[in-house]
Protein backbone atom coordinates (compact mmCIF):
# COMPACT_ATOMS: atom_id res chain seq x y z
CA UNK A 1 0.00 0.00 0.00
CA UNK A 2 2.73 2.44 1.05
CA UNK A 3 4.82 1.35 -1.90
CA UNK A 4 1.84 1.91 -4.19
CA UNK A 5 1.33 5.46 -2.89
CA UNK A 6 5.06 6.15 -3.31
CA UNK A 7 4.83 4.96 -6.91
CA UNK A 8 1.84 7.24 -7.52
CA UNK A 9 3.68 10.21 -6.03
CA UNK A 10 6.75 9.60 -8.22
CA UNK A 11 4.54 9.41 -11.29
CA UNK A 12 2.73 12.63 -10.32
CA UNK A 13 6.04 14.46 -9.87
CA UNK A 14 7.16 13.32 -13.33
CA UNK A 15 3.81 14.03 -15.00
CA UNK A 16 3.49 17.50 -13.48
CA UNK A 17 7.20 18.29 -13.59
CA UNK A 18 7.78 17.72 -17.29
CA UNK A 19 5.08 20.13 -18.59
CA UNK A 20 5.68 22.75 -15.92
CA UNK A 21 9.43 22.55 -16.49
CA UNK A 22 8.99 22.69 -20.25
CA UNK A 23 6.69 25.71 -20.02
CA UNK A 24 9.43 28.39 -19.77
CA UNK A 25 11.29 26.69 -22.63
CA UNK A 26 8.14 26.68 -24.79
CA UNK A 27 7.50 30.34 -24.11
CA UNK A 28 11.12 31.12 -24.91
CA UNK A 29 10.95 29.11 -28.15
CA UNK A 30 7.78 30.97 -29.04
CA UNK A 31 9.35 34.40 -28.53
CA UNK A 32 12.62 33.53 -30.21
CA UNK A 33 10.66 31.83 -33.01
CA UNK A 34 8.63 34.99 -33.46
CA UNK A 35 11.89 36.91 -33.75
CA UNK A 36 13.27 34.36 -36.22
CA UNK A 37 10.17 34.47 -38.44
CA UNK A 38 9.88 38.24 -38.36
CA UNK A 39 13.62 38.73 -38.97
CA UNK A 40 14.37 40.37 -35.64
CA UNK A 41 16.28 39.16 -32.61
CA UNK A 42 13.70 38.43 -29.94
CA UNK A 43 14.71 38.27 -26.26
CA UNK A 44 18.49 37.70 -26.19
CA UNK A 45 19.79 39.85 -23.32
CA UNK A 46 19.16 37.83 -20.15
CA UNK A 47 21.65 34.99 -19.95
CA UNK A 48 23.15 33.11 -22.90
CA UNK A 49 20.83 33.41 -25.96
CA UNK A 50 18.26 34.97 -23.62
CA UNK A 51 17.64 31.59 -22.00
CA UNK A 52 17.12 33.10 -18.57
CA UNK A 53 14.41 35.46 -19.82
CA UNK A 54 11.50 33.13 -18.76
CA UNK A 55 12.93 32.94 -15.23
CA UNK A 56 13.14 36.72 -15.08
CA UNK A 57 9.52 36.88 -16.26
CA UNK A 58 8.38 34.48 -13.54
CA UNK A 59 10.23 36.48 -10.87
CA UNK A 60 8.63 39.66 -12.15
CA UNK A 61 5.15 38.09 -12.11
CA UNK A 62 5.64 37.00 -8.50
CA UNK A 63 6.68 40.42 -7.26
CA UNK A 64 3.96 42.33 -9.09
CA UNK A 65 1.17 43.91 -7.14
CA UNK A 66 -2.03 41.95 -7.08
CA UNK A 67 -4.89 44.31 -7.86
CA UNK A 68 -8.20 43.39 -6.26
CA UNK A 69 -10.90 45.15 -8.28
CA UNK A 70 -13.87 46.22 -6.18
CA UNK A 71 -16.57 45.39 -8.70
CA UNK A 72 -15.85 41.66 -9.14
CA UNK A 73 -17.67 38.68 -7.64
CA UNK A 74 -14.88 37.77 -5.21
CA UNK A 75 -15.36 34.04 -4.78
CA UNK A 76 -15.68 33.19 -8.45
CA UNK A 77 -13.04 35.74 -9.40
CA UNK A 78 -10.52 33.87 -7.23
CA UNK A 79 -11.79 30.42 -8.18
CA UNK A 80 -11.59 30.95 -11.96
CA UNK A 81 -7.78 30.82 -12.38
CA UNK A 82 -7.60 27.84 -10.06
CA UNK A 83 -10.24 25.97 -12.08
CA UNK A 84 -8.49 26.86 -15.33
CA UNK A 85 -5.14 25.51 -14.11
CA UNK A 86 -6.44 22.34 -12.43
CA UNK A 87 -8.60 21.47 -15.43
CA UNK A 88 -5.64 22.00 -17.76
CA UNK A 89 -3.47 19.71 -15.63
CA UNK A 90 -6.04 16.90 -15.25
CA UNK A 91 -5.76 15.34 -18.75
CA UNK A 92 -2.04 14.78 -18.18
CA UNK A 93 -2.91 12.13 -15.58
CA UNK A 94 -3.74 9.52 -18.20
CA UNK A 95 -1.29 10.33 -21.00
CA UNK A 96 1.42 7.65 -21.08
CA UNK A 97 4.93 8.86 -21.78
CA UNK A 98 6.12 5.33 -22.60
CA UNK A 99 4.71 1.82 -22.84
CA UNK A 100 4.19 -0.59 -19.97
CA UNK A 101 7.27 -2.65 -19.11
CA UNK A 102 8.29 -5.43 -16.76
CA UNK A 103 10.66 -4.58 -13.95
CA UNK A 104 11.55 -6.67 -10.90
CA UNK A 105 8.69 -9.04 -11.67
CA UNK A 106 6.12 -6.24 -11.70
CA UNK A 107 4.40 -4.49 -14.57
CA UNK A 108 5.07 -0.74 -14.48
CA UNK A 109 2.35 1.47 -15.91
CA UNK A 110 3.42 4.95 -17.02
CA UNK A 111 0.18 6.84 -16.45
CA UNK A 112 -0.96 8.17 -13.08
CA UNK A 113 -4.63 7.40 -13.60
CA UNK A 114 -4.83 4.07 -15.39
CA UNK A 115 -8.20 3.37 -16.92
CA UNK A 116 -9.43 1.65 -20.06
CA UNK A 117 -11.51 4.79 -20.62
CA UNK A 118 -8.41 6.99 -20.45
CA UNK A 119 -8.96 8.64 -23.80
CA UNK A 120 -12.56 9.61 -22.95
CA UNK A 121 -11.44 10.90 -19.56
CA UNK A 122 -8.78 13.08 -21.21
CA UNK A 123 -11.25 14.63 -23.64
CA UNK A 124 -13.92 15.06 -20.99
CA UNK A 125 -11.70 16.97 -18.60
CA UNK A 126 -10.00 19.01 -21.31
CA UNK A 127 -13.45 20.11 -22.49
CA UNK A 128 -14.02 21.52 -19.01
CA UNK A 129 -11.47 24.21 -19.90
CA UNK A 130 -14.26 26.46 -21.12
CA UNK A 131 -15.64 26.68 -17.55
CA UNK A 132 -12.55 28.45 -16.25
CA UNK A 133 -12.73 30.94 -19.09
CA UNK A 134 -16.47 31.58 -18.81
CA UNK A 135 -16.26 31.93 -15.03
CA UNK A 136 -13.34 34.36 -15.27
CA UNK A 137 -15.16 36.53 -17.79
CA UNK A 138 -18.42 36.57 -15.87
CA UNK A 139 -16.93 37.02 -12.40
CA UNK A 140 -14.79 39.96 -13.53
CA UNK A 141 -18.02 41.90 -14.10
CA UNK A 142 -16.60 43.87 -16.98
CA UNK A 143 -18.03 44.23 -20.48
CA UNK A 144 -14.79 43.34 -22.23
CA UNK A 145 -14.22 40.21 -20.17
CA UNK A 146 -17.83 39.10 -20.56
CA UNK A 147 -17.68 39.45 -24.34
CA UNK A 148 -14.26 37.83 -24.50
CA UNK A 149 -15.40 34.87 -22.41
CA UNK A 150 -18.56 34.38 -24.49
CA UNK A 151 -16.57 34.49 -27.70
CA UNK A 152 -13.89 32.11 -26.44
CA UNK A 153 -16.48 29.69 -25.08
CA UNK A 154 -18.66 29.67 -28.21
CA UNK A 155 -15.55 29.07 -30.30
CA UNK A 156 -14.31 26.23 -28.09
CA UNK A 157 -17.62 24.36 -28.06
CA UNK A 158 -18.10 24.81 -31.82
CA UNK A 159 -14.77 23.28 -32.73
CA UNK A 160 -15.20 20.53 -30.17
CA UNK A 161 -17.87 19.03 -32.44
CA UNK A 162 -15.62 18.51 -35.46
CA UNK A 163 -12.87 17.32 -33.12
CA UNK A 164 -15.26 14.75 -31.65
CA UNK A 165 -16.23 13.44 -35.09
CA UNK A 166 -12.52 12.92 -35.78
CA UNK A 167 -12.21 10.97 -32.51
CA UNK A 168 -15.19 8.76 -33.39
CA UNK A 169 -13.63 7.98 -36.78
CA UNK A 170 -10.26 7.14 -35.21
CA UNK A 171 -11.76 4.93 -32.50
CA UNK A 172 -13.78 3.18 -35.18
CA UNK A 173 -10.66 2.54 -37.25
CA UNK A 174 -8.52 1.31 -34.34
CA UNK A 175 -11.39 -0.61 -32.75
CA UNK A 176 -10.20 0.16 -29.23
CA UNK A 177 -10.28 3.01 -26.74
CA UNK A 178 -7.24 1.89 -24.80
CA UNK A 179 -4.34 4.32 -25.33
CA UNK A 180 -1.78 1.51 -25.34
CA UNK A 181 -3.91 -0.37 -27.88
CA UNK A 182 -4.12 2.71 -30.11
CA UNK A 183 -0.37 3.23 -29.95
CA UNK A 184 0.25 -0.49 -30.46
CA UNK A 185 -1.86 -0.42 -33.64
CA UNK A 186 0.41 2.31 -34.99
CA UNK A 187 3.71 0.53 -34.31
CA UNK A 188 5.48 -0.90 -37.34
CA UNK A 189 5.79 -0.04 -41.00
CA UNK A 190 3.87 -0.37 -44.24
CA UNK A 191 5.97 -1.47 -47.25
CA UNK A 192 8.98 -1.45 -44.93
CA UNK A 193 9.39 2.32 -44.69
CA UNK A 194 6.10 4.17 -44.09
CA UNK A 195 5.22 4.29 -40.35
CA UNK A 196 1.75 2.95 -39.56
CA UNK A 197 0.63 6.31 -38.20
CA UNK A 198 -3.03 7.26 -38.01
CA UNK A 199 -2.49 10.32 -40.16
CA UNK A 200 -1.92 8.07 -43.20
CA UNK A 201 -5.12 6.14 -42.47
CA UNK A 202 -7.35 9.13 -41.71
CA UNK A 203 -5.83 12.32 -43.17
CA UNK A 204 -9.16 14.19 -43.07
CA UNK A 205 -9.72 13.33 -39.41
CA UNK A 206 -6.15 14.43 -38.73
CA UNK A 207 -6.80 17.80 -40.34
CA UNK A 208 -10.04 18.25 -38.37
CA UNK A 209 -8.29 17.36 -35.15
CA UNK A 210 -5.40 19.74 -35.83
CA UNK A 211 -7.74 22.65 -36.57
CA UNK A 212 -9.76 21.65 -33.51
CA UNK A 213 -6.80 21.84 -31.13
CA UNK A 214 -5.81 25.24 -32.49
CA UNK A 215 -9.32 26.51 -31.79
CA UNK A 216 -9.62 24.72 -28.44
CA UNK A 217 -6.43 26.26 -27.10
CA UNK A 218 -7.40 29.72 -28.40
CA UNK A 219 -4.25 30.03 -30.49
CA UNK A 220 -3.78 32.08 -33.62
CA UNK A 221 -5.37 32.04 -36.18
CA UNK A 222 -8.30 31.36 -33.81
CA UNK A 223 -7.43 33.71 -30.94
CA UNK A 224 -10.72 35.59 -31.17
CA UNK A 225 -10.94 35.50 -27.36
CA UNK A 226 -8.77 38.59 -27.39
CA UNK A 227 -8.68 41.54 -29.72
CA UNK A 228 -6.61 44.64 -29.07
CA UNK A 229 -9.02 47.05 -30.70
CA UNK A 230 -12.35 45.58 -29.52
CA UNK A 231 -12.09 43.78 -26.19
CA UNK A 232 -8.41 44.34 -25.25
CA UNK A 233 -7.18 41.14 -23.56
CA UNK A 234 -10.51 39.31 -23.39
CA UNK A 235 -11.53 37.17 -20.44
CA UNK A 236 -8.42 37.70 -18.26
CA UNK A 237 -8.44 41.48 -18.53
CA UNK A 238 -9.08 42.13 -14.83
CA UNK A 239 -6.44 39.68 -13.60
CA UNK A 240 -3.00 40.81 -12.58
CA UNK A 241 0.33 39.36 -11.43
CA UNK A 242 0.35 35.60 -10.75
CA UNK A 243 -3.36 35.15 -11.47
CA UNK A 244 -2.78 36.36 -15.01
CA UNK A 245 0.27 34.09 -15.24
CA UNK A 246 -1.89 31.13 -14.20
CA UNK A 247 -4.25 31.72 -17.13
CA UNK A 248 -1.23 31.94 -19.38
CA UNK A 249 0.16 28.67 -18.00
CA UNK A 250 -3.21 26.94 -18.24
CA UNK A 251 -3.47 27.89 -21.91
CA UNK A 252 -0.05 26.44 -22.71
CA UNK A 253 -0.60 23.26 -20.68
CA UNK A 254 -3.96 22.77 -22.40
CA UNK A 255 -2.15 23.14 -25.70
CA UNK A 256 0.47 20.57 -24.66
CA UNK A 257 -2.13 18.06 -23.49
CA UNK A 258 -4.13 18.36 -26.71
CA UNK A 259 -0.92 18.04 -28.76
CA UNK A 260 -0.10 14.86 -26.85
CA UNK A 261 -3.56 13.46 -27.66
CA UNK A 262 -3.15 14.45 -31.31
CA UNK A 263 0.17 12.60 -31.42
CA UNK A 264 -1.34 9.55 -29.72
CA UNK A 265 -4.07 9.35 -32.35
CA UNK A 266 -2.23 10.41 -35.49
CA UNK A 267 1.53 10.13 -35.03
CA UNK A 268 1.89 6.92 -33.10
CA UNK A 269 2.16 8.33 -29.57
CA UNK A 270 5.21 6.87 -27.86
CA UNK A 271 5.95 4.40 -30.69
CA UNK A 272 9.57 4.75 -31.73
CA UNK A 273 10.60 7.28 -34.32
CA UNK A 274 11.92 5.78 -37.56
CA UNK A 275 15.59 4.94 -36.96
CA UNK A 276 15.40 4.62 -33.18
CA UNK A 277 14.09 1.04 -33.48
CA UNK A 278 17.51 -0.06 -34.79
CA UNK A 279 19.02 0.44 -31.31
CA UNK A 280 19.21 -2.92 -29.46
CA UNK A 281 17.03 -3.01 -26.33
CA UNK A 282 18.88 -5.51 -24.14
CA UNK A 283 18.43 -3.49 -20.93
CA UNK A 284 14.87 -3.26 -19.56
CA UNK A 285 15.07 0.54 -19.28
CA UNK A 286 16.29 1.31 -22.80
CA UNK A 287 12.95 0.79 -24.56
CA UNK A 288 10.89 3.07 -22.23
CA UNK A 289 13.64 5.67 -22.45
CA UNK A 290 13.61 5.59 -26.26
CA UNK A 291 9.81 5.72 -26.24
CA UNK A 292 9.83 8.78 -23.98
CA UNK A 293 12.42 10.44 -26.23
CA UNK A 294 10.28 9.72 -29.30
CA UNK A 295 7.12 11.08 -27.66
CA UNK A 296 8.81 14.24 -26.39
CA UNK A 297 10.44 14.84 -29.79
CA UNK A 298 7.06 14.57 -31.49
CA UNK A 299 5.50 17.00 -29.01
CA UNK A 300 8.40 19.41 -29.50
CA UNK A 301 7.79 19.36 -33.26
CA UNK A 302 4.09 20.02 -32.58
CA UNK A 303 4.99 23.01 -30.40
CA UNK A 304 7.11 24.40 -33.20
CA UNK A 305 4.15 23.94 -35.58
CA UNK A 306 2.03 25.99 -33.17
CA UNK A 307 4.62 28.80 -33.21
CA UNK A 308 5.05 28.57 -36.96
CA UNK A 309 1.31 28.80 -37.64
CA UNK A 310 0.92 31.65 -35.18
CA UNK A 311 3.31 33.89 -37.10
CA UNK A 312 2.26 32.75 -40.57
CA UNK A 313 -1.54 32.89 -40.79
CA UNK A 314 -3.66 36.02 -40.28
CA UNK A 315 -6.63 35.92 -37.92
CA UNK A 316 -10.19 35.15 -38.91
CA UNK A 317 -13.19 37.38 -38.47
CA UNK A 318 -15.64 35.99 -35.90
CA UNK A 319 -18.42 35.09 -38.34
CA UNK A 320 -15.86 33.39 -40.60
CA UNK A 321 -14.65 31.39 -37.62
CA UNK A 322 -18.13 30.19 -36.71
CA UNK A 323 -19.00 29.45 -40.35
CA UNK A 324 -15.81 27.41 -40.73
CA UNK A 325 -16.62 25.42 -37.60
CA UNK A 326 -20.30 24.77 -38.18
CA UNK A 327 -20.74 24.83 -41.94
CA UNK A 328 -17.45 23.38 -43.20
CA UNK A 329 -15.70 21.27 -40.58
CA UNK A 330 -18.72 19.63 -38.91
CA UNK A 331 -20.26 18.36 -42.22
CA UNK A 332 -16.76 17.35 -43.34
CA UNK A 333 -16.30 15.37 -40.13
CA UNK A 334 -19.67 13.63 -40.52
CA UNK A 335 -19.01 12.81 -44.19
CA UNK A 336 -15.57 11.49 -43.27
CA UNK A 337 -17.16 9.28 -40.63
CA UNK A 338 -19.78 7.94 -43.06
CA UNK A 339 -17.15 7.23 -45.74
CA UNK A 340 -14.91 5.49 -43.21
CA UNK A 341 -17.73 3.32 -41.89
CA UNK A 342 -18.89 2.30 -45.37
CA UNK A 343 -15.32 1.62 -46.49
CA UNK A 344 -14.56 -0.61 -43.50
CA UNK A 345 -17.92 -2.42 -43.88
CA UNK A 346 -17.60 -3.17 -47.59
CA UNK A 347 -13.91 -4.07 -47.40
CA UNK A 348 -14.72 -6.83 -44.91
CA UNK A 349 -17.61 -8.19 -46.93
CA UNK B 1 -6.31 2.15 -6.35
CA UNK B 2 -6.86 3.89 -9.66
CA UNK B 3 -9.29 6.37 -8.14
CA UNK B 4 -6.97 6.93 -5.20
CA UNK B 5 -4.25 7.96 -7.64
CA UNK B 6 -6.71 10.27 -9.37
CA UNK B 7 -7.70 11.88 -6.08
CA UNK B 8 -4.04 12.37 -5.08
CA UNK B 9 -3.36 13.93 -8.50
CA UNK B 10 -6.35 16.27 -8.15
CA UNK B 11 -5.25 17.30 -4.64
CA UNK B 12 -1.67 18.00 -5.68
CA UNK B 13 -2.81 19.98 -8.73
CA UNK B 14 -5.17 22.06 -6.58
CA UNK B 15 -2.52 22.73 -3.95
CA UNK B 16 -0.08 23.74 -6.68
CA UNK B 17 -2.64 26.16 -8.07
CA UNK B 18 -3.38 27.63 -4.64
CA UNK B 19 0.32 28.13 -3.88
CA UNK B 20 0.85 29.87 -7.21
CA UNK B 21 -2.22 32.04 -6.63
CA UNK B 22 -1.18 33.32 -3.24
CA UNK B 23 2.54 33.67 -3.91
CA UNK B 24 2.18 37.12 -5.42
CA UNK B 25 -0.34 38.05 -2.76
CA UNK B 26 2.46 37.64 -0.21
CA UNK B 27 5.47 38.76 -2.24
CA UNK B 28 3.91 41.48 -4.37
CA UNK B 29 4.14 45.13 -3.44
CA UNK B 30 1.01 46.92 -2.27
CA UNK B 31 0.23 50.48 -3.31
CA UNK B 32 -3.16 51.78 -2.24
CA UNK B 33 -4.72 53.91 -4.94
CA UNK B 34 -8.50 53.81 -4.94
CA UNK B 35 -9.01 54.39 -8.66
CA UNK B 36 -6.77 51.43 -9.45
CA UNK B 37 -9.52 49.06 -8.38
CA UNK B 38 -12.10 50.47 -10.78
CA UNK B 39 -13.48 48.68 -13.81
CA UNK B 40 -10.91 48.63 -16.60
CA UNK B 41 -12.70 49.81 -19.71
CA UNK B 42 -9.88 51.62 -21.49
CA UNK B 43 -9.94 54.58 -19.12
CA UNK B 44 -13.53 55.50 -19.89
CA UNK B 45 -16.02 55.63 -17.02
CA UNK B 46 -18.14 52.47 -17.32
CA UNK B 47 -21.76 52.85 -18.39
CA UNK B 48 -24.31 50.39 -17.07
CA UNK B 49 -23.85 46.86 -15.80
CA UNK B 50 -21.60 44.30 -17.46
CA UNK B 51 -24.08 41.44 -17.30
CA UNK B 52 -26.77 43.06 -19.36
CA UNK B 53 -28.37 41.46 -22.42
CA UNK B 54 -25.98 39.92 -24.90
CA UNK B 55 -26.42 38.45 -28.34
CA UNK B 56 -28.84 35.52 -28.61
CA UNK B 57 -26.46 33.81 -31.06
CA UNK B 58 -24.19 32.69 -28.22
CA UNK B 59 -27.16 31.07 -26.50
CA UNK B 60 -28.28 29.34 -29.71
CA UNK B 61 -24.74 28.13 -30.35
CA UNK B 62 -24.58 26.63 -26.86
CA UNK B 63 -27.88 24.78 -27.35
CA UNK B 64 -26.81 23.49 -30.77
CA UNK B 65 -23.54 22.32 -29.27
CA UNK B 66 -25.41 20.42 -26.59
CA UNK B 67 -27.61 18.67 -29.18
CA UNK B 68 -24.83 17.68 -31.56
CA UNK B 69 -22.34 16.76 -28.86
CA UNK B 70 -24.80 14.38 -27.23
CA UNK B 71 -25.39 12.75 -30.60
CA UNK B 72 -21.65 12.33 -31.15
CA UNK B 73 -21.32 10.88 -27.65
CA UNK B 74 -23.88 8.25 -28.71
CA UNK B 75 -21.63 7.37 -31.66
CA UNK B 76 -18.59 6.60 -29.49
CA UNK B 77 -19.91 3.38 -27.88
CA UNK B 78 -21.29 2.43 -31.30
CA UNK B 79 -17.80 2.70 -32.83
CA UNK B 80 -16.41 0.53 -30.03
CA UNK B 81 -19.19 -2.05 -30.27
CA UNK B 82 -18.84 -2.43 -34.03
CA UNK B 83 -15.59 -4.40 -33.92
CA UNK B 84 -16.92 -7.05 -31.55
CA UNK B 85 -20.34 -7.35 -33.17
CA UNK B 86 -21.28 -10.50 -35.11
CA UNK B 87 -24.15 -9.06 -37.15
CA UNK B 88 -22.36 -6.01 -38.54
CA UNK B 89 -25.10 -5.30 -41.08
CA UNK B 90 -27.55 -4.56 -38.27
CA UNK B 91 -25.15 -2.06 -36.71
CA UNK B 92 -24.58 -0.41 -40.09
CA UNK B 93 -28.36 -0.05 -40.55
CA UNK B 94 -28.64 1.53 -37.13
CA UNK B 95 -25.78 3.88 -37.95
CA UNK B 96 -27.44 4.85 -41.26
CA UNK B 97 -30.72 5.66 -39.51
CA UNK B 98 -29.01 7.62 -36.74
CA UNK B 99 -26.83 9.66 -39.08
CA UNK B 100 -29.82 10.38 -41.36
CA UNK B 101 -31.75 11.83 -38.44
CA UNK B 102 -28.64 13.80 -37.44
CA UNK B 103 -28.17 15.18 -40.95
CA UNK B 104 -31.86 16.11 -41.30
CA UNK B 105 -31.59 18.00 -38.03
CA UNK B 106 -28.39 19.65 -39.18
CA UNK B 107 -29.91 20.78 -42.48
CA UNK B 108 -32.95 22.12 -40.61
CA UNK B 109 -30.69 24.11 -38.27
CA UNK B 110 -28.68 25.58 -41.14
CA UNK B 111 -31.81 26.41 -43.17
CA UNK B 112 -33.51 28.11 -40.25
CA UNK B 113 -30.46 30.42 -40.06
CA UNK B 114 -29.88 29.55 -36.41
CA UNK B 115 -26.14 29.73 -36.91
CA UNK B 116 -26.05 32.74 -39.21
CA UNK B 117 -23.50 35.14 -37.76
CA UNK B 118 -23.47 37.77 -40.49
CA UNK B 119 -26.68 39.03 -42.11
Amino acid sequence: MLEGILEILIKIVVVLGIPLGALPIIIHVERRGAGFIQRRLGPNRVGPFGLLQPLADVAKFMFKEEVHPTHVRPFFYTAAPLIALVVALLPLACIPLFGTFEFDGRTIYPEVFRSDMGIFYAFAVSALGSYGILLAGWASNNKYTMLGALRACAQMVSYELSLSTAIVAMIFVFGTNDIHGIVGAQTGYWFGFLPKWGIFVQPVAGMLFLVGIFAESNRLPFDLAEGESEIVAGYHLEYSSMKFAIFFMAEYIHMLALSALFIIFFFGGYSLLPGLDLIPTDNAFILPLLQAVSFITKIAIMVWVFVWVRWTLPRFRYDQLMDLGWKRLLPLGLVNLIVTVLFVYFRNQ
Amino acid sequence: MEFLSFIIFLTIATVLGLVLMFISNILGQKVKIVRKNDVYESGVNPVGSATRQYDIKFYVTAIMFLLFDVEIVFLLPWALAYNNAIDKGFLIAGFAFFITVLLVGYIFVINSKALQWEE
